[in-house]
């Protein structure tokens, strides 16, 4: 059903009709490009409670979600509003109580905002519950069984984005909600208001307007397999510079492989190829197919690491695949062409993560030193491969702890080619994961920012990007 | 209306929560008193709050040890402080594959009621199986190597096994007399992975990959031999009854198209393919003599446990969103 106009605002609490309600549950797409303005209906990605009177129990499965005030019983909801294109003009959460005995209350519960996304629906306790630290939206008076509310919560959702909304309350008698697990019908929903025609946009490649250089590439690439063809394909209708984080062909690093793996695929784009070695490539003895393949793009001979110039950008290539401490002859190296730099921004590229959540290579601790090194000098982006799938980390200090200010965002970018391999347990800061789709993942190096785009092959529609500042 | 004073005592009695909560938070309201030997595991006694009467699995939700329900997917969980990249639990034998370290590698962790350790093993290598025989006496676990790659898997994997009884430890499976095709051979690029033991705590049996090939091998722990009795059968897991395994099958005999959860009867060696399609990489378990549960990991990384007949009907069923690493608790 297309609502043709925004709901008017109604006083928090006000019972809406439930025959209303129930027949926006799914997303109303308004096509016709006369209304004057549309609503989009958004179901949690994620809901749960927590109860101090079980302070290790989770209870995101359930189908209820409880607020009290004795025990305290605390709701956290979670949003993606996205494929909002028009300018948002409101937003309102509306939840339903539970057609149980009980679930009625004198108290509704005051609903506040978070700043926590990252909260686990299925790990969520009393005892690391994410903190209520945002604004306060609203709050329900009395709820009655079987009913919905509704809260304007339009002061946090203004576009697209993820949203967290707490509801906690301090009256004793409490009131349950549904929870997103009760069913479509009755789960809670965000509704928000554009002030014209809501249109879901599609992930689209686009080219590049502004004329900034272009970084693209993947690691570990090319074997016997088509996945090689499917991300070269992309490479061709992409201009810039291709790097590699290593692992170029399978399995030894053989002039053979290099030759009928690598070179019929990514080979084409070899004459703008600047690579990085891995393991495999070192399976030859000083991965002298990879060397003797590439030739000077490889930096020198026999050492893997080099550097240069991207208009405002110096980028890096390193060598994971042989010493890395500190004082080695890489790291001290590194240090002197990163003091070295002219630009503002920088971009450093190898093999081995130091930060994944990958289930076949541990977090190679091994590369410390170079991110140290990196920043020290104040280096955005760190891009490997090595687990053969696709993740994105929030900036991050060298031990891995979210630092906003001088973080580097690490990627590892194991996408191009070669068989996916698992997730095990997610680590801290994790942003963006997948492991079904090949593709490369694109940097346009701004003058003092970055847009990155995983762009997927070709019949596949996993999508990632964003834009970040330098420091 | 929340007096400031009231606010404080909640903060207060939150605080407190929080700094008791180290370890395995245990559903008790008395205060804690001295455990002696003599009293049962309370980590079992750790079950969703309602009360029900049910089945429990242990799991992992994101690498967090906890429980959830085996038969209602939306029961509460569930969840200590205790960390692992993958558990198991049998008889009140918990074993834990620890996070590795930025300092140390994983090692093994037998945890007892509140979640303290009592016994260690330590392990070089990246977690990735872990089994307990059914009487709890046999801990078995896998884990991946990294820098020796062999040409014909692209991966390496060590394979020990504890005896919690006499706190023997065999640490790698490599060690033993192996007999492939029945003639004596030894390689180098010999990987063992996914053990599962008999009612008996000596024989076993096992993944052997060499040669391109991936065989199951019943192994004998007191003789220190394995010998090969078929190809194509990865991470088998024994039925309660002992006579069949539950294992993944290459698709077409190649691990690149994936795995097909399969049960073997071993009195004939014949294989159904059970009704989840999708592909199974995972050690998995049996709910019963009739039911075989797994994990199945989102493109995102995150794994939900299913359940799925044993003799190939039916359909999978969701048991546990974002969880993994199920074993029951007896």
């Amino acid at each position: 059903m297309s609502s043709r106009k925004a709901r008017t605002a109604r006083t928090a609490g006000a019972v809406l009709g439930a025959v209303a309600v129930a027949a926006a549950t799914v997303v109303v797409v308004a096509s016709a490009p006369t209304a004057a303005a549309a609503t989009t209906t958004f179901t949690p990605v994620a809901d749960t409670y927590v109860d101090n009177g079980a302070t290790s129990t989770n209870y995101g499965t359930t189908g209820q979600l409880g607020v009290d005030g004795s025990p305290v019983k605390r709701i956290f909801l979670r949003f993606t509003v996205s494929g909002v294109s028009a300018p948002v003009t409101g937003a309102k959460l509306r939840v339903h109580t539970d057609d149980v005995s009980g679930s009625n209350s004198p108290a509704g519960g005051t609903f506040r905002a978070l700043s926590s996304t990252s909260w686990s629906e299925t790990g969520t306790t009393w005892a690391n519950q994410p903190s209520i630290d945002g604004t306060t939206l609203g709050t329900l008076g009395a709820v009655s069984r079987n009913a919905w509310y509704e809260v304007n919560v339009g002061a946090v959702v203004t576009g697209n984005g993820t949203y967290s909304i707490a509801i906690s309350s301090t009256n004793s008698d409490g009131a349950d909600y549904d929870s997103r697990e009760s069913g479509s019908a009755t789960a809670p929903q965000l509704v928000v208001s554009t002030d014209s025609p809501t249109t879901t946009t599609p992930p689209t490649t686009t080219s590049q307007p502004s004329g900034d250089p272009v970084l693209v590439g993947a690691g570990d690439i090319s074997n016997s397999g088509s996945g090689d063809t499917a991300t070269a394909a992309l490479l061709d209708n992409i201009p810039g510079t291709v790097y590699t984080t290593g692992d170029n062909v399978y399995n030894d690093g053989t002039a053979s492989e290099f030759n009928s793996y690598y070179n019929p695929t990514w080979g084409r784009h070899k004459a703008r190829t600047k690579p990085s070695p891995g393991n495999h490539d070192y399976n030859t003895s000083g991965a002298s197919g990879y060397y003797n393949y590439f030739g000077a793009q490889a930096g020198p001979s026999g050492r893997g690491y080099y550097s240069y110039d991207l208009g405002n950008w110096h980028v890096v290539s390193l060598n994971s695949e042989i010493s890395m401490s500190a004082g080695s002859a890489q790291e001290q190296w590194l240090r002197s062409d990163l003091a070295a730099s002219g630009k503002s921004c920088t971009l450093a590229y190898w093999h081995k993560p130091r930060f994944t959540s990958g289930a076949d290579h541990a977090p190679s601790t091994a590369t410390g030193p170079l991110v140290q090194a990196l920043y020290d000098y104040n280096a955005e982006v760190i891009v490997t491969g090595h687990n053969h799938h696709y993740e994105r980390f929030a900036p991050m200090n060298p031990s891995g702890s979210a630092d906003s200010s001088r973080g580097i965002r690490h990627f590892v970018a194991g996408m191009g080619g070669a068989g996916f391999y698992n997730f095990g347990t997610i680590q801290p800061n994790s942003e963006a994961r997948n492991n079904n789709t090949f593709g490369v993942l694109k940097f346009t190096l701004h003058a003092s920012s970055y847009d990155w785009e995983f762009v997927p092959q070709a019949g596949k529609t996993y999508n990632d990007k964003g834009t970040t500042a330098c420091h | 209306m929340m007096t400031v004073r009231t606010r404080i005592l909640i903060a207060l009695a939150a605080a407190a929560l929080l700094a008791g909560a180290t370890v395995f938070y245990v559903s008790r309201t008395t205060a804690p008193s001295a455990q002696s030997s003599a009293q049962p595991p309370r980590m079992a006694a750790v079950v969703p709050p309602d009360g029900v009467d049910r089945r429990t699995l242990q799991v992992l939700t994101n690498g967090v040890l906890g429980w959830a329900s085996a038969t209602d997917p939306q029961s509460p969980r569930g969840l200590t402080t205790v960390k692992c990249d993958r558990a198991y639990t049998s008889a009140r034998t918990v074993a834990c594959l620890r996070p590795v370290d930025a300092l140390v590698g994983t090692k093994l962790s037998l945890l007892d009621a509140e979640g303290n350790e009592t016994k260690s093993v330590p392990l070089t290598g990246f977690p990735n199986r872990l089994k307990v025989s059914t009487s709890g006496r046999m801990v078995s676990w896998t884990v991946f190597l990294d820098g020796h790659s062999y040409a014909t898997t692209g991966f390496s994997t060590q394979t020990g096994i504890l005896d919690t009884k006499t706190d023997a430890v065999v640490h790698s499976l490599e060690e033993f007399s192996a007999t492939v095709e029945g003639k004596p051979h030894q390689a180098v690029d010999f990987n063992y992975w996914g053990v599962t033991f008999t009612s008996d705590d000596n024989r076993f049996y096992a993944t052997l990959g060499t040669g391109g090939k991936r065989y199951l091998v019943e192994g004998d722990l007191t003789a220190r031999t394995v010998r090969t009795l078929t190809t194509n059968v990865e991470c088998p897991s024994l039925s309660p009854d002992g006579t069949r395994i539950a294992y993944k099958s290459a698709v077409d005999g190649d691990p690149k198209k994936g795995w097909r959860l399969s049960v073997m009867d071993l009195s004939t060696l014949r294989s159904t393919p059970l009704g989840e399609t999708r592909s199974v990489d995972d050690q998995s378990i049996w709910l019963d003599d009739a039911t075989v549960a797994y994990a199945l990991q989102r493109d995102d990384g995150v794994n939900d446990v299913w359940s799925v007949p044993a003799n190939g009907s039916g359909q999978p069923k969701l048991v546990a969103e974002g969880a993994n690493s199920p074993s029951l608790t007896h």
